[in-house]
């Protein structure tokens, strides 16, 4: 993450937007609840709250796709009233959306220039210098001839903002923008962000990530359960933990409180493994343990993952599940009661969005739900609720279909479901990413409670998650696991930075 | 086989592959705003009755292929009033549109089963038809074919060099994007069912009016079918679909030429043929797809969400 640059926000002058006791509901749920903010040129407010705290409601209410139930927008001073979000990016206000709305199959220029060409006719080359032009004076780089299916997500991220740019908004909405980031890109977005401010934009920063907000505001807003319980300026923050406890209304133990749990046998053991990328990985889970493999995302935890899950046949070396070697234990049927995966991928692969609650638990869970032929879907339902109000997913109600989930519910979902098989190796891929505090709280928990029968193998890019769960620490580089170490072991956890940028441990050596 | 075999031979190709090849770009117009519609088959047969009654009652053929184009565009809005405005399946509604059309030509039709309707002579291009074998083939043409010389240009510019190009582009890749850019991508693909259907139409026109100037029922014969499968083949692209439409165009007059040279060979094997073409081609295209990204619009088939 980029350090936080020495930078003089200009005063607070009249304010660009005022919102002003805004009111909106869906159904009976009060989303935001006269919520009044001045957003201001030249300054970056961030917008802090837990997930369903009513942040993007506000915005999505600022920038025209939802009309408040009560009251009123004014833009430099005058009422304004959007119908539509053309019409709110007409009035200067642009939102950069977690889903990004961009055509695969286009050139960035195209992309950019899309419904705002000018003339019948197109020239692809105007396009392109034109594009080219913005980007340069914003310092957000990217091929303008690129086809944005080719970029990777921060270049898409890009992209969007290029767009906002072309149509001139004063006022750039993000709505969490770094999940999709890499800590490199999260460095270069905060830059960009500075750009524009300096240039008289104003930018809105919706985010539930603390260390994000602390690096880039001049200001923010702290929303929970739809009111804003806080507003201040960037040298009245206090620390993180201060920030932490305003944003979900209590004291928050940053730090799960947690005793070492007896270690048991071996159940995974990987030994010289090499291929699809990977190289002589050796890697050691036994019961009662957390083995965190910690890396920048992309240096071969994904072949790793899937090897280890059985969607991947090792090409070299040997994988050994519960002393049994790999083409063996996935031979046989029975290893779906012993073996849990929790994806990264969430909606893609741990779920079917169309599918219900009930649909989605029996994905990989059949056992005791079978009689002969048959499913016992009336069984399986009530499990299912049972589940749901035990690890506090909401909706309880069986029949939801599993995209109505927010991601945070929906993952608690996907633990339920996969440690109701009581399984004896637990493979989980960044668990908590895109969770709130409290959601990444209860992950945490259910991880480590689960440790207590199984061997848990986590991957994350998170530092502060490993050491929050793991035993033993990992550290994965270009394919190789660069060192394994106690999580104890304080002089190699301060190492775990430059072993991630695939350094030697010790500076000296 | 000798030259006075094949350029009759090229020149026939050419007359019977326009009417797919109008059809195949009205069907690729469509598509690239993200409708599917499978009713180009009903379409063909509506434009071509339309097309050969209305030259029938004013004895002029171009107002016929007006009719005829408008006509089979007004069918196309039914599927539009199914799709977009009432979110129906695009291939069920598509089907049925096959079905109602072609069985609407038919009952209407059968009181004109061997009239005949004035309709578009051969016009051959001063200077251009002098040009040996070439001239023969291309320019010895009516006036229709040279009209479909111009389409597929046409189209290019169109898609690559016009912003309508690029918004019905974005209406068929990401409909979501395209509204978030401040387009209207449910009118964007009215327009193109409406423009693709008309386009439809022509080649059912050309049947009645160009490449015969009679009426028999049934006389697209799957040829709206295979415009269907050589919009897959020409991977969506204009130039791709003159070659295929002209490859198709052969093969329907290679098996008619052999037909009347009294080959041994059985009718229903040479009537087969276009149809086997068509499973071949789809095959090909199939293979081809795999691996490398495929060229279809992202949204193909998928109705555009209501705003919440």
């Amino acid at each position: 993450m980029a350090e936080r640059i020495k930078r003089t926000p200009p005063p607070k002058g009249d304010p660009v937007v005022r919102l002003e006791g805004i009111t909106k509901r869906f159904g009976k749920v009060v989303a935001n609840e006269d919520i009044t903010l001045d957003i201001f040129a030249g300054r970056i407010k961030a917008l802090l709250g837990e997930n369903g705290a009513g942040k993007s409601t506000l915005m999505s209410i600022l920038s025209g796709r939802y009309p408040p139930d009560a009251g009123r927008i004014a833009v430099d001073g005058r009422p304004a009233h959007f119908t539509s979000t053309s019409g709110a990016i007409e009035a200067g206000i642009g939102m950069v959306y977690q889903h990004f709305m961009l055509v695969r199959s286009m050139t960035v220029a195209e992309n950019v220039m899309l419904g705002q060409e000018g003339g019948i006719w197109t020239s692809p080359r105007r396009m392109r210098d034109h594009v080219a032009e913005l980007a340069e004076r914003y310092g957000l780089h990217v091929d303008p001839a690129a086809k944005v299916s080719q970029l990777s997500m921060g270049e898409r991220q890009r992209v969007e903002i290029l767009k906002l740019l072309h149509r001139d908004s004063k006022v750039l909405i993000l709505d969490e923008p770094t999940t999709v980031l890499t800590p490199r890109e999260t460095g270069q977005l905060f830059e960009a962000l500075w750009a524009m401010a300096d240039a008289g934009k104003s930018i809105v920063f919706i985010s539930h990530k603390l260390e994000e907000v602390l690096a880039v505001a001049d200001e923010v807003a702290i929303l929970r359960r739809g009111r804003i319980v806080d507003e201040m300026d960037q040298n009245e923050i206090g620390s993180k933990e201060d920030l932490a406890t305003r944003m979900i209304g209590r004291a928050l133990l940053l730090a799960v409180d947690r005793t070492r749990a007896p270690m048991g046998e071996t159940v995974l053991e990987i030994d010289n493994l090499s291929g699809h990328g990977l190289e002589d990985i050796g890697l050691r889970v036994r019961q009662g343990e957390v083995v965190a493999v910690v890396g920048v995302a992309g240096n071969g935890q994904k072949a790793l993952v899937e090897t280890v899950t059985g969607l991947l046949p090792p090409q070299s070396g040997d994988v050994t599940l519960l002393g049994r070697p790999w083409r063996e234990f996935y031979a046989r049927p029975d290893w779906k009661e012993t073996l849990s995966y929790v994806p990264e991928d969430r909606m893609g692969l741990a779920a079917c969005p169309e599918l219900d609650l009930t649909e989605n638990v029996l994905l990989t869970t059949r056992a005791g739900f079978v009689r002969g032929p048959w499913l016992e879907r009336a069984k399986a339902a009530d499990v299912t609720r049972g589940l749901a109000r035990r690890h506090h997913v909401t909706p309880q109600e069986p029949a939801a279909l599993a995209r109505q989930l927010s991601g945070g519910n929906l993952q608690k979902l996907v633990l339920a479901r996969e440690f109701y098989r009581k399984p004896r190796i637990i493979v989980a891929e960044q668990p908590t990413q895109g969770l709130d505090v409290a959601a990444t709280e209860e992950v945490w928990h259910r991880l480590l409670n689960a440790r207590t029968k199984a061997g848990v193998l986590l991957v994350t890019g998170d530092v502060t998650e490993a050491l929050q769960l793991a035993d033993t620490i990992a550290v994965m580089f270009r394919g190789r696991i660069m060192d394994v170490f106690d999580a104890a072991d304080q002089s190699k956890v301060k190492a775990i930075g430059r072993l991630m940028a695939g350094l030697p441990a010790d500076p000296g050596g | 086989m000798n030259a006075e075999f094949l350029i009759p031979l090229l020149a026939a190709a050419v007359q019977s592959g326009t009417p797919i090849l109008f059809a195949t770009l009205g069907e690729m117009f469509t598509e690239k705003a993200g409708v599917l519609n499978l009713g180009v088959e009903g379409m063909m047969m509506v434009g071509a009755l339309a097309a050969f009654t209305t030259s029938l009652a004013t004895g002029s053929p171009w107002t016929g292929l007006v009719a005829g184009g408008l006509a089979a565009a007004a069918l196309g809005c039914l599927h539009g009033l199914a799709c977009l405005t009432f979110q129906g399946n695009q291939v069920v509604s598509g089907l049925a549109l096959t079905i109602l059309g072609t069985g609407l030509a038919n009952y209407l039709g059968t009181p004109y089963i061997g009239q005949t309707a004035p309709g578009f002579m051969a016009l051959p291009v001063p200077g251009l038809s002098q040009i040996p074998v070439l001239g023969r083939v291309l320019f010895s043409q009516d006036a229709l074919v040279y009209l479909s010389f111009a389409l597929p240009g046409l189209f290019w510019l169109f898609w690559q060099r016009t912003r309508w190009g690029m918004a019905c582009t974005a209406a068929g890749e990401h409909p979501a994007a395209a509204e978030a850019a401040g387009l209207n991508p449910v009118a964007l693909r009215w327009a193109a069912i409406a423009a693709g259907g008309f386009l439809v139409g022509l080649g059912g026109a050309y049947l009645s009016l160009a490449y015969t100037h009679l009426w028999t029922n049934g006389m697209s014969s799957g040829r709206g079918w295979i415009a269907v499968a050589l919009v897959i083949f020409a991977f969506w692209r204009p130039g791709r679909a003159v070659f295929g439409a002209y490859l198709f165009g052969g093969v329907m007059a290679f098996q008619l030429r052999l037909q009347a040279s009294g080959t041994n060979l059985p009718s229903s094997l040479l009537l087969m043929l276009p149809y086997a073409l068509t499973v071949g081609v789809l095959l090909f295209s199939a293979m081809r797809g795999q691996g490398g990204s495929s060229d279809a619009p992202e949204a193909l088939g998928i109705n555009v969400e209501p705003r919440e």
